[in-house]
């Protein structure tokens, strides 16, 4: 067999497990900006609804991609088994396992949206309705040969498919949740609702930085010219830039150097370099980071205006900042990394490519909250109410829906007897 | 004249709206109020347990001490007194700390009250344990200084509290390290301005919007000055006289003066208005206009710049 070919498989499953391994990644960030007595239930459910993920991308979301279909939706290969398949020069089972961790991402992104006060259940039935009928539809428009895949929409890592697909069922959920108890008092200003470690959020923060080389990085699917080296020095310098612009928003306006919103900043600049890393110069990266990271304060405030509470600002995160990425293609792209589309605006492209970028982020964004708060509210209306009780919330949801604490020995129920 | 805490409350709530647009009258009015609540409690415990079994001196703390009471404030007082007679005044300071509670003082949250034996001494202990808390110098011994050392005597023996002052000084001579550690304890400033030189107001929760006055604007004057009291063995406590009584000494000091009196008919301007405690500190940003807003800034610029002067004097004569 051609070494190249293996080096290429090789590669993948090396970034597949990189971009699995962000799923470490969320439970430390969600979990250290969430409440003590959520955090059992934070951790487990993500380990739990990355098997569901599994499984139904297995059974159909992979051929809703990459079936043979229509414009809209691919309609083969489902229950995937042939091993003998090739994909983008890959072994078929290596290029279905990097996808399935791209659709286990976006899923986890969009449970941001219930943190604290979803019941479990609802995170199970949703789990399975957005791996069929959200994250598959988009991901065939863009990478499945749909109908925005022609026209040369550059979202090289999936920063529109991934990212902004599941901050969109995340707003919807945020909306449908409402605020949790306590976060808003009644003349509307919000509470700060603490996370209970910073320095799990922290290292939540650097292992998904690490795992999104594999994102990036290995979206080249191949180790040819050693670009994915390019790709990774651009995800490098937006991640940085975005801490530091991030930082440097909340100091200059609020006088505190804020440990939380600077952790944002540099997911900010990873997320919104995710769309761009291959088309762009690593100056711009910078740029594109520094933005990300400015963003992604303003929008934390203007979510928290709102009224919408997102515990682990999911929205601003993936969202705006994921608007932003997908955007800054259309300003940024050079002509002689443009290989999908147009040149940018600062390089002689017109607005050509940012037109489409728009039109990509508009449809995607649209769909995915309109199918989200649809299967929500039903959601909502035919089990009881899609969010615990309010005492099932005081009482914290490791208890509620899991019967243990995530933390025993600090949350140990009044009545035990502990010791002689 | 009253004979209970509740027309004293009364006279309070009938009173305070004609006197609180001015900082003189306002606290004389303060003193005024204390010294009748002072002299019930007195009354009540001569009543039960007969007359006090020997001199002793009532004095106040914080911002009472340094006639800088605002519209509300919380209660600092202690009891001085000769012998050993500590368990007549612990009764004599619960009767004043109570009745102020229902004239409109809050009670002191820290506990700073002649109902604890900590501020309820005679003077012999209470010079030694002074004397402790120097010698400690740990974060709390320091707070509890700088508390004690915004002091005057209200009802009884005025040269108590002088005494322990002139104390105080010589051992601040024997020690100069201890000027390094009162500094320390008051360096922290809240940032009140940012780097577009706007305003800082609180991000979160009910207090959003508003400015935290005290912290902000008004402790880097109060604490500079105390500094450079305790350097120059000045020993009135309030800031005003404080500044008057360096003007001599340090001229560059003598020139922030009007900015403090300005800064306190500010707080007034805004405050009068103040419905309880909580609120007497907390400026909501919306209530000022642009000139306002212009004010109040220079004033917090002004009051960080007296600071750090102050600091460069100590530090500066200190090696000399």
């Amino acid at each position: 067999m051609e070494a190249t070919f293996l080096m290429n498989n090789l590669w993948i499953v090396v970034c597949t497990i990189l971009v699995l391994l962000m799923q470490g990644g969320f439970i430390l960030l969600e979990a250290g900006s969430t409440r003590m007595k959520n955090a059992g239930h934070i951790a487990g459910k993500t380990v739990f609804t990355v098997g569901i993920v599994s499984v139904v991308f297995w059974a159909v979301g992979y051929g809703l991609i990459y079936g043979e279909g229509n414009a809209i939706i691919g309609m083969s290969n489902f229950f995937y088994g042939d091993a003998t398949t090739m994909g983008e020069g890959l072994a078929g089972s290596v290029d279905f396992l990097f996808q399935l961790a791209f659709a286990a991402i976006a899923m986890t992104i969009a449970f941001g949206g219930f943190a604290e006060r979803a019941k479990l259940v609802a995170y199970v039935i949703f789990a399975i309705l957005f791996s069929v009928l959200i994250y598959p539809v988009i991901a065939h428009w863009i990478w499945g040969g749909g109908w925005l895949a022609e026209h040369g929409k550059q979202d090289f890592a999936g920063s529109t498919v991934v990212h902004l697909t599941g901050a969109m069922a995340a707003l919807a959920a945020t909306i449908i949740l409402k605020p949790r108890i306590g976060k808003y008092n009644k003349d509307g200003s919000s509470n700060e609702i603490a996370g209970h470690n910073q320095v799990f959020t922290a290292l939540g923060v650097l292992i998904l930085w690490v795992g999104w080389f594999g994102f990036n990085a290995g979206s080249t699917f191949g180790v040819a010219d050693a670009f994915f080296g390019f790709v990774a020095l651009n995800t490098q310098l937006a991640a940085g830039a975005g801490a530091i612009g991030a930082m440097l928003m909340v100091w200059a306006v609020t006088g505190k150097a804020d440990v939380p919103t600077t952790l944002n900043g540099a997911l900010a600049g990873l997320v919104a370099i995710t769309a761009s890393c291959a088309f762009v110069e690593p100056w711009a990266a910078v740029v594109i980071g520094l933005v990300g990271g400015a963003f992604v304060f303003f929008s934390m405030r203007f979510f928290d205006k709102r009224r919408i509470d997102d515990p682990i600002f999911a929205l601003s995160v993936h969202g705006t900042v994921g608007v932003w990425g997908t955007l800054s293609n259309g300003l940024f792209a050079t002509p002689e990394l443009a290989t999908v589309g147009r040149p940018g605006l600062f390089y002689g492209g017109g607005f050509e490519q940012l037109g489409v970028q728009i039109l990509g982020v508009v449809s995607c964004g649209v769909y995915a909250f309109i199918v989200s708060f649809i299967i929500l509210k039903v959601m909502d209306k035919t089990m009881g109410g899609i969010r615990v009780t309010e005492e099932e919330e005081i009482m914290g949801l490791d208890i509620s829906e899991h019967g243990g604490y995530g933390y025993p020995e600090n949350l140990t129920p009044p009545q035990s007897k502990s010791g002689a | 004249m009253f004979t209970t805490y509740n027309e004293l409350k009364q006279w309070r709530e009938e009173t305070l709206e004609s006197v609180a647009g001015d900082h003189f009258q306002l606290n004389a009015f303060h003193d005024q109020l204390i010294y009748q609540t002072v002299a019930l409690a007195k009354d009540k415990v001569e009543s039960e347990q007969g007359s006090p079994p020997a001199p002793f001196a009532f004095f106040l703390m914080g911002s009472a001490g340094r006639y800088e009471q605002s519209v509300w404030s919380d209660q600092d007082h202690g009891i001085l007194f000769e012998g050993d007679n500590q368990e007549y005044f612990l009764r004599l300071g619960s009767e004043i700390s109570d009745g102020l509670a229902v004239v409109g003082y809050e009670y002191c949250e820290g506990d700073v009250m002649a109902s604890n034996p900590l501020w309820c001494q005679s003077y012999h202990s209470f010079e030694k344990q002074t004397l402790d808390w120097l010698n400690e110098a740990s974060w709390q011994t320091m707070r509890h200084f700088s508390i004690l050392f915004d002091s005057r005597v209200l009802v009884g023996e005025a040269e108590y509290l002088l005494a322990l002052k002139q104390r105080i000084f010589k051992a601040l001579q024997e020690e100069p390290r201890l000027m390094s550690r009162f500094i320390d304890n008051v360096n922290y400033i809240k940032k009140g301005i940012g780097v577009f030189g706007q305003l800082l107001p609180e991000q979160q929760g009910e207090k959003r919007g508003t400015i935290q006055l005290k912290q902000t604007a008004y402790f880097p004057y109060v604490n500079a000055l105390r500094i450079l009291a305790l350097f120059q063995g000045v020993s009135s406590p309030s800031t005003i006289s404080r500044f008057e009584q360096l003007a001599g000494t340090y001229p560059s000091i003598a020139e922030y003066e009007k900015d403090f009196r300005e800064l306190l008919d500010f707080r007034l301007r805004f405050r009068k208005e103040a419905s309880s405690y909580e609120m007497v500190h907390l400026l909501p940003l919306e209530c000022l206009s642009k000139h306002d807003k212009q004010q109040l800034k220079r004033l917090i610029k002004r009051g960080q710049s007296l600071f750090s002067a102050a600091k460069s004097i100590v530090k500066e004569e200190r090696m000399v």
